[in-house]
């Protein structure tokens, strides 16, 4: 992405004029979300009652917690699913649509549409249909497939997220799809077209001309999918078991506690969503660059 | 080099599948929405009405006061992300500095890191400068995840922008502002609304930003939306959920001829 | 007159209007004239936390309350809905550390039990001022059900607003004869796996089942009563526990989850996943089978062991700044009149909390004439076998000892 807005030779000013305009974003950014960070550390580090010392005893009450690993380890397992299968899915959708065939535009049209579903209706559409008592499960009844809705599978409101996992893909692929479609539109055909020429087959153009040009956008945008799958709040609220809890909607329960001894805690718990979302991306990045060196 | 037919037709069928799964799950909502009765195991519903509808739509439900905040907070949001982000998005599309990269990070950190995060440690912040329970307070956090994404999308905008007819009214005389906007505004205009859409989308979409800075005073359409699901009215939440995803599909409309390739470089962040 | 002059009779003219409908000073008001009471609070706006689970709940108060409020008093109540209440007592908490005295949002919350309790303690509720209220004197504070909440003295702190009694629910279409107490409950349950489920405490129904759970593994409801006593809950938490946990494997998802609130499960029910349901408030099956979610078949009903009983209240923040206007909400509530409306079945079906005896004759009538829900189980059929409820310190327990022993 640095090479993207890297300026043509041309004219540009020095960093002077550059600082001048990017002063009121920078500003805004580090007081609202560099205060907001820096306000849950501090809140997790020292309790709201006064007369309390600075100390970590939030970050060993929230290891000791039994809920904490349960729910660290809930919310991973989601977003490491959901972002795998969305990108996986998301470029057999790109290819798909790069072909030309009857329909294609108004399904493109569709993918795009979906974009601007927010989450919580997507959520609750969801619920809808792949709940015991839902839509498909009524007509798998009509259908004589079952008699009760304990008989559907348990899609929702279970502990492998499978409602939830099926929601991510549901907003993600076509987000990842976009994106990767742009790059391709950027790529241009040209390197596919020389492939083909020189006798190379289909799936071959794919995995080796195709595949190492979309791979840097896939790896953003697969980045990106993975923090937000971390961290959404409303989607699990929705879909997801009383236990375990997304790491998210567990943190958001402490914070709502009366007992303000724990407030802490949600804090704590606040400061390893952001710490980790950004270790991971950043090193989900990391390896990407370092595998498109290689390839 | 056609493809052979069977080919064809696989993508034809991936294509319509594609096309059902896009739509499904806004189904029962739609439906939900003109149904009084619709219980397991009917599969449309065994009472149909406008019920939800009209207590909806009247003033009652708040559903349409709830609308209009919405939009202010989303506008408004909008309009200063505008504002701050054009500028940022030219200095990170057309000028080189030393430093650039760590600006970058900066700028992206708001979208890589969950808004929830944030949004906990800065409630005790905004509780204290009485900002909490706030129109102001929510639009301030919407920025949070709007600004990065705005200045992220201009940035790619000013990169394909050509600075010579900029560079020939400079030479010919014209002041800053008359450059910016008899030159510069009109070519980069597209790029601007295109992001601006997306932007609005970003507030638009905010759930948990919301319930946290506005403490249940300021009432968004997902809040409500939530609000009559979880309180077991699937009728009302349908139509809710139907007014609710219509100013999207209007504005993507709209902006649809204006989004190609190169003037949108990477769409991110709240639309994720 | 200067432009510094102009600003400055404008900042006077606006600090002096604010005081009309802004009260936050508390002290001022008790035992003032009601008139003057009513005065300030004109033309003010008043915000009311409460729990927004229930559409009819949320009509009564919108509609209802709002339209009297604004149209006799041009008070403008905003109605927030709140998951549980504990969001209403943390908002104020943490405000009230925050060091916002006097501007807070929340000037009226629903409340009862461990909430009310945690305000207390903490010093966040006015009190000291219902005398000053007139239709104060409708309510009977010699009832000592009324005058303690969860064992905690109310002692001028709160208003009371309804009497609640907890009902099970059943669909008499496909479950005739549901079981009528708790020991045939849980055999009921093992007989017929996955058809029951409750919701998770800590919320607020759910954990109240429980709390039926803990009486019946007590041996009855004195056991349990008057203070916390830890060595009473050593004693009894265990075979409570064991009672839960032996019915998980017949549990709906076989107890792996349980339903996050009392939506979800009535949802179950409303679709047939499990038999039963329940709420402390019982006139809840009627607003359900009205709104269309349940079959009309379906009815509520008590248990013969009896299930408990509780009166809720609301209650006034110490950094409200608009309590006059609350004052003249929790008086309307307390009117013969407010509480009649809230009775009828197809408006919200709530138990008076008023001596009946203390209205107008007119009222009393209209009391008695009063329709009964074919759904809902009458006030004075459940009151005949009501248990009283625990103090506020065994529900924190019962509560933190079900996430800790069943919940995982």
């Amino acid at each position: 992405m640095a090479a993207k807005t890297d300026p043509p030779a041309g004219p540009s000013s020095g960093g002077g004029r550059a600082l001048f305009l990017l002063a009121p974003a920078l500003i805004v950014i580090g007081v609202l979300f560099g205060g907001g960070l820096v306000a849950g550390a501090w809140q997790s580090l020292a309790p709201l009652l006064p007369g309390a010392r600075l100390s970590l005893d939030a970050y060993r009450a929230i290891l000791g917690d039994p809920g904490f690993p349960g729910a660290l380890g809930f919310s991973l397992y989601i977003a490491l699913t959901a972002t795998m299968l969305s990108a996986v899915m998301a470029t057999a959708v790109a290819l798909l649509l790069r072909q030309t065939f009857p329909g294609r535009r108004l399904i493109s049209f569709l993918v795009q549409v979906n974009l601007t579903i927010p989450h919580a209706v997507g959520a609750i559409g969801i619920l809808y249909l792949l709940s015991q008592s839902g839509t498909l499960s009524r007509l798998a009844h009509g259908a004589g497939l079952l008699d009760r809705p304990a008989q559907f599978p348990e899609l929702v409101y279970d502990r492998h997220a499978i409602g939830i996992i099926l929601h991510y893909m549901w907003k993600e692929v076509p987000f990842i799809t976009l994106i990767l479609l742009s790059q391709m539109q950027t790529i241009g055909q040209d390197y596919a077209a020389a492939a083909r020429s020189l006798g190379a087959g289909r799936w071959q153009c794919f995995r080796h001309v195709t595949l190492p040009l979309i791979a840097p956008a896939l790896a953003a945008a697969s980045a990106i999918v993975f923090a937000f799958c971390f961290g959404a709040y409303e989607v699990p609220l929705l879909l997801g078991p009383n236990s375990p809890a997304a790491l998210p909607v567990l943190a958001y329960r402490v914070s709502v506690d009366a007992d303000l001894a724990t407030r802490p805690q949600a804090m704590a718990m606040a400061m390893v969503i952001a710490a980790l979302s950004a270790a991971l991306v950043l090193i989900a990045l990391r390896a990407a660059r370092r595998a498109m060196g290689r390839a | 080099m056609a493809p052979p037919p069977g080919l064809r037709a696989f993508w034809v069928i991936s294509g319509i599948c594609l096309a059902l799964l896009m739509i499904l799950p806004l189904v029962p909502l739609a439906v939900w929405s003109v149904a009084d009765g619709w219980r397991f195991p009917a599969i449309l519903p065994q009472v149909w009405s406008a019920d939800a509808w009209r207590y909806t739509l009247s003033p009652a439900s708040g559903v349409l006061a709830s609308l209009w905040s919405t939009t202010l907070i989303a506008l408004s949001a909008t309009a200063l992300s505008a504002l701050i982000g054009i500028p940022a998005g030219r200095a990170l599309g057309l000028h080189r500095f030393r430093g650039k990269a760590a600006v970058e990070l900066v700028i992206l950190a708001p979208l890589v890191v969950p808004a929830i995060a944030v949004a906990l440690g800065l409630h005790a912040v905004f509780l204290r400068l009485g900002l909490t329970g706030t129109t102001i307070g929510v639009v301030l956090v919407h920025l949070i995840p709007a600004l990065p994404y705005m200045t992220l999308v201009m940035a790619a905008v000013f990169a394909n922008h050509d600075t010579a007819y900029e560079d020939q009214a400079r030479s010919l005389g014209a002041g800053r502002l008359a450059i910016f906007r008899l030159v510069t505004l009109p070519a980069v205009l597209p790029g601007i609304l295109a992001g601006a859409a997306f932007t609005f989308l970003v507030s638009w979409s905010q759930y948990a930003l919301t319930l946290l800075i506005g403490s249940g005073k300021v009432v968004t359409l997902p809040l409500l939306l939530f609000s009559f699901a979880s309180s077991g009215r699937n009728d009302i939440a349908g139509a809710i959920g139907v007014i609710y995803v219509l100013p999207g599909i209007i504005l993507l409309a709209l902006t649809l001829g204006r989004i190609n390739g190169r003037n949108v470089a990477l769409p991110r962040g709240g639309l994720t | 007159m200067s432009l510094v002059s102009r600003l400055a009779l404008c900042a006077a003219t606006l600090a002096a209007t604010q005081g009309w409908a802004d009260t936050p000073d508390g002290a001022a008001l008790i035992g003032q004239d009601w008139e003057k009471i009513v005065e300030a609070a004109r033309g003010g706006e008043v915000n009311f936390f409460l729990w927004g689970g229930s559409d009819t709940i949320n009509r009564y108060v919108t509609e209802d309350l709002g339209g009297i409020l604004l149209r006799d008093y041009g008070i403008t109540l905003n109605r927030v809905g709140v998951t549980d209440t504990a969001e209403a007592v943390n908002l104020v908490l943490g405000e009230t550390a925050a060091g916002v005295t006097d501007a807070g949002s929340v000037d009226l919350i629903w409340i009862n039990g461990e909430n009310f309790r945690t305000m207390r303690q903490g010093d966040l509720v006015w009190c000291g001022y219902t005398e000053t209220l007139p239709n104060n004197a409708l309510v009977n504070w010699n009832n000592p059900s009324i005058a303690n909440d969860f064992g905690v003295p109310v002692d001028g702190c709160e208003v009371p607003w309804n009497r609640a009694q907890f009902a099970f629910a059943h669909d008499s279409a496909t479950l005739a004869e549901p079981p009528r107490d708790m020991a045939a409950l849980i055999d009921w349950i093992k007989a017929n796996p996955g058809q029951f489920t409750y919701a998770a405490p800590p919320d607020f129904n759910g954990s109240v089942f429980v709390r039926h759970v803990f009486y019946h593994a007590a041996g009855g409801a004195d056991a349990l009563l008057g203070p916390f006593d830890q060595a009473t809950f050593d004693a009894v938490a265990p075979k409570a526990w064991a009672i839960l946990n032996d019915l998980e494997p017949y549990l709906w998802r076989k107890g792996e989850t349980y339903p996050n609130t009392i939506t979800q499960l009535n949802n179950l029910f409303a679709n047939g996943e499990v038999a039963l349901t329940f709420n402390y408030d019982a006139s809840q099956s009627g607003a359900a089978v009205d709104a269309g979610q349940y079959p009309a078949t379906v009815r509520s009903y008590g248990l013969t062991d009896g299930t408990i009983g509780n009166t809720n209240y609301t209650v006034i923040p110490a950094n409200s700044p608009n309590k006059a206007a609350a004052m003249v909400l929790q008086n309307l509530t307390l009117s013969g009149d407010a509480q009649l409306r809230k009775a009828d079945p197809a408006v919200w079906g709530a138990a008076p909390v008023i001596e009946l005896d203390r209205l107008t004759p007119d009222l009393q009538s209209a009391f008695a004439a009063l329709p009964a829900h074919p759904s809902v189980v009458q006030p004075a059929e459940l009151g005949a076998a009501a248990l009283p409820e625990l103090q506020a310190e065994w529900i924190s327990a019962i509560e933190k000892g079900w996430a800790e022993n069943v919940g995982r």
